[in-house]
């Protein structure tokens, strides 16, 4: 079985945030709930200060803390899925602590104040258990692995499309936009890069793309300290965590 | 037997039926806001996602195990001298812990869902799994314990290994408690592998914080109305463990401090130099909170006043309660990216549905304690130290 693995090329990110845009399409989040999101940052000072960005979905990762401290199971690795971390919305109790958790802080708990107004969630209330229903729907659904517009009281999270992901033609080494035949499996974040900034394929095929790039161009990971061990890794420059400075403002 | 507990009267009624009437009114709040607006009634969120209910609940848990464990130094241990205070801490560790649970409970995206998710998915990693597990163990014992002292069986075979496991219980349902955050190496404010031994210490302060508040107030305020027993122990030995607790409280916080600020890791150096001593609240709760009743309680003379006993112990109360608040808070205002959307410190005030939460779990405390003086009796001792007491009492008179 593939181990799915994404690679983000930060030479090549423009930071346009079509990625963003695909994924909250793609999978109905509401505002703030950002599966995948462009992080921008300040780094150094004037005259030598510059302007930074991170791309962040969901890491996947191969020893997910999140994963350990849920109570009830909800949130777990599937290594017959790609090794894809998911949330059964039919047994997450919304307890947040998956969210205390997570370095990365790629969860999110969508039953909370509207991050812009109007709130979408009145606008198009929801059905079919639904927190909000809005005219277009992803028809794709699965409860059980945090797939389709959540209910009330639950967490979700990137998924890396696993319901594109999955119907792709078993021990592809990688799914790549360019290629006609695998186009409709490749994850929404992935397909829409203007500057194919991202690569998707099997980390356990020797043969798959994204393995070749990791090892040539040097891949890492992020917050690797914490053990979780991505299966989402980064090149070029300024592929690290932002130091936290508080601003006055 | 002392009847002088004014619980048992009109004052007690009153009471009850104030406090009952704040419970009910405060849950209906709640039922109403999360029935309407749902969770966006709280002002937690995705960045900050445990606020002021999680504060509540880890208060209320830690002051019923402390209290756990004052009950385990006569019950255990075999120091006499606390029979006194024995089963009016057992009762209120035990709705205490009730208390912090309904919280709880309220906070959770689905309440009931955990009752069977909980059990049938066994997750044994997950510190929070052991957390349900103990602390139902935890209350078991009490509630076991607590029949026992109703019975009059205070010394069998029995009742001894109940009061051990229950011991075990306290230790490793508030240990366990603390490393649900101490574990979490992703949030360095909290990322501690001394927290256990600071959740004891503090576990205790507040759990002694309200035995001596609640004792005070089953007789009216006036310690000349207990009955010996409870007089003996709040002229001995409790005031001089209160102030052993509140002054390891406030090394072990000093402690943190000092090693917070001195890093140069933002995630804990801000925290402390930024959120926690830039914050007037905070500072006022260490001093008032923790300071003032150490150096109360330091003194020979003013730790056997009553008067002073029950100021300590409502400062303590206040000042644990911040405690928490700012520990839970402190753990998540810097944001574990800086970026889009999070250029400075989270910022989080608990909403009127969270502190409707809060004043619901301290009512419940009240009610189910008026209750509990009205039904049974909270200062009993075992029959033959009862008897000694007397005589005591009576050769001396």
């Amino acid at each position: 079985m593939a181990k799915w693995g994404m690679v983000i090329d930060l030479d090549k990110c423009t930071g346009c945030q079509a990625c963003t845009t695909a994924c909250a399409m793609e999978n109905n989040t509401l505002p703030g709930e950002s599966w995948q999101d462009v992080l921008y940052y300040n780094e150094g000072e004037y005259p030598s200060a510059q302007m930074k960005w991170l791309p962040r979905p969901c890491m996947q990762c191969e020893d997910p803390s999140c994963v350990h401290v849920c109570p009830t199971r909800a949130t777990y690795k599937d290594p017959d899925a790609g090794g894809i971390v998911f949330v059964d919305w039919n047994k997450c109790i919304g307890c947040k602590y998956c969210m205390i958790a997570c370095p990365y802080g790629v969860r999110f708990y969508a039953d909370e104040q509207p991050l812009i107004e109007p709130d979408m969630r009145d606008v198009y209330p929801g059905e079919n258990g639904q927190m909000w229903s809005p005219p277009y729907q992803n028809p794709e659904q699965d409860w059980r692995r945090g797939i389709g517009i959540q209910p009330k009281g639950v967490v979700s999270k990137c998924t890396f499309c696993y319901h594109k992901v999955s119907k792709a033609p078993e021990g592809v080494p990688d799914l790549d936009e360019d290629d006609p035949e695998l186009v409709e499996y490749v994850p929404a974040c992935v397909r829409t890069c203007p500057p194919k900034a991202r690569y998707f394929g099997d980390l356990d095929n020797p043969e798959s793309n994204v393995n070749r790039i990791i090892g040539d161009k040097h891949g890492v990971r992020l917050l690797d300290h914490t053990g979780n061990r991505p299966q989402v890794y980064y090149l070029g420059a300024g592929a690290g965590v932002p130091a936290f400075s508080p601003r006055n403002s | 037997m002392s009847d002088n507990n004014v619980m048992k009267g009109g004052l007690g009624t009153g009471l009850l039926i104030l406090s009952a009437a704040v419970m009910v009114a405060t849950f209906g709040y709640v039922i109403f806001q999360l029935n309407t607006v749902g969770h966006a009634a709280f002002n937690v969120s995705s960045k900050l996602p445990w606020g002021q209910p999680i504060s509540t609940y880890l208060y209320f848990a830690l002051a019923s195990s402390g209290l756990g464990l004052i009950a385990s130094l006569p019950l255990v241990f075999g120091f006499k001298q606390y029979y006194g205070i024995a089963k009016r801490a057992i009762f209120l560790a035990f709705i205490i812990l009730i208390s912090g649970m309904a919280v709880l409970a309220l906070e959770l995206g689905h309440t009931f869902r955990m009752l069977w998710a909980i059990p049938f998915n066994m997750q044994i990693q997950s510190a929070m799994f052991w957390m349900g597990v103990f602390y139902a163990a935890d209350l078991l014992f009490l509630l076991w314990k607590f029949q026992k002292m109703e019975a009059g069986d205070w010394d069998s075979k029995n009742t001894k290994i109940i009061g051990i496991a229950s011991f075990l219980g306290v230790l490793l349902a508030s240990g366990n408690l603390a490393l649900i955050f101490g574990m979490m190496s992703m949030r360095p404010f909290w990322f501690d592998g001394s927290l256990p031994i600071y959740f004891y210490l503090t576990a205790v302060t507040s759990g002694m914080a309200a035995l001596v508040f609640f004792s005070y107030l089953a007789y009216g305020f006036d310690r000349s109305k207990m009955p010996q027993k409870l007089q003996n122990a709040l002229n001995n030995g409790l005031p001089k463990l209160f102030a052993a607790v509140l002054g390891l409280t406030i090394l072990f916080v000093a402690v943190r401090a000092i090693t917070g600020l001195y890093t140069n890791n933002p995630e804990v150096y801000h925290v402390w130099a930024d959120y926690l001593f830039a914050s007037p609240v905070y500072i006022l709760s260490l001093l008032l909170g923790l300071l003032v009743p150490f150096a109360l309680m330091m003194s020979r003379n003013l730790r056997v006043n009553p008067q002073v006993q029950v100021l300590v112990s409502v400062l303590t109360f206040g000042g644990l309660f911040a405690e928490r608040y700012f520990f839970v808070v402190g753990g998540q205002v810097i944001p574990l990216f800086q970026g889009t959307w999070a250029w400075n410190m989270i910022q989080y005030t608990p909403s009127a549905t969270e502190w409707a939460l809060t004043i619901m779990g301290s009512a419940m405390i009240f009610t189910l304690y008026v209750l509990g003086e009205k039904f049974f009796n909270l200062s009993a001792v075992p029959e033959q130290l009862e008897e000694a007491a007397e005589a005591e009492a009576k050769a001396t008179a």
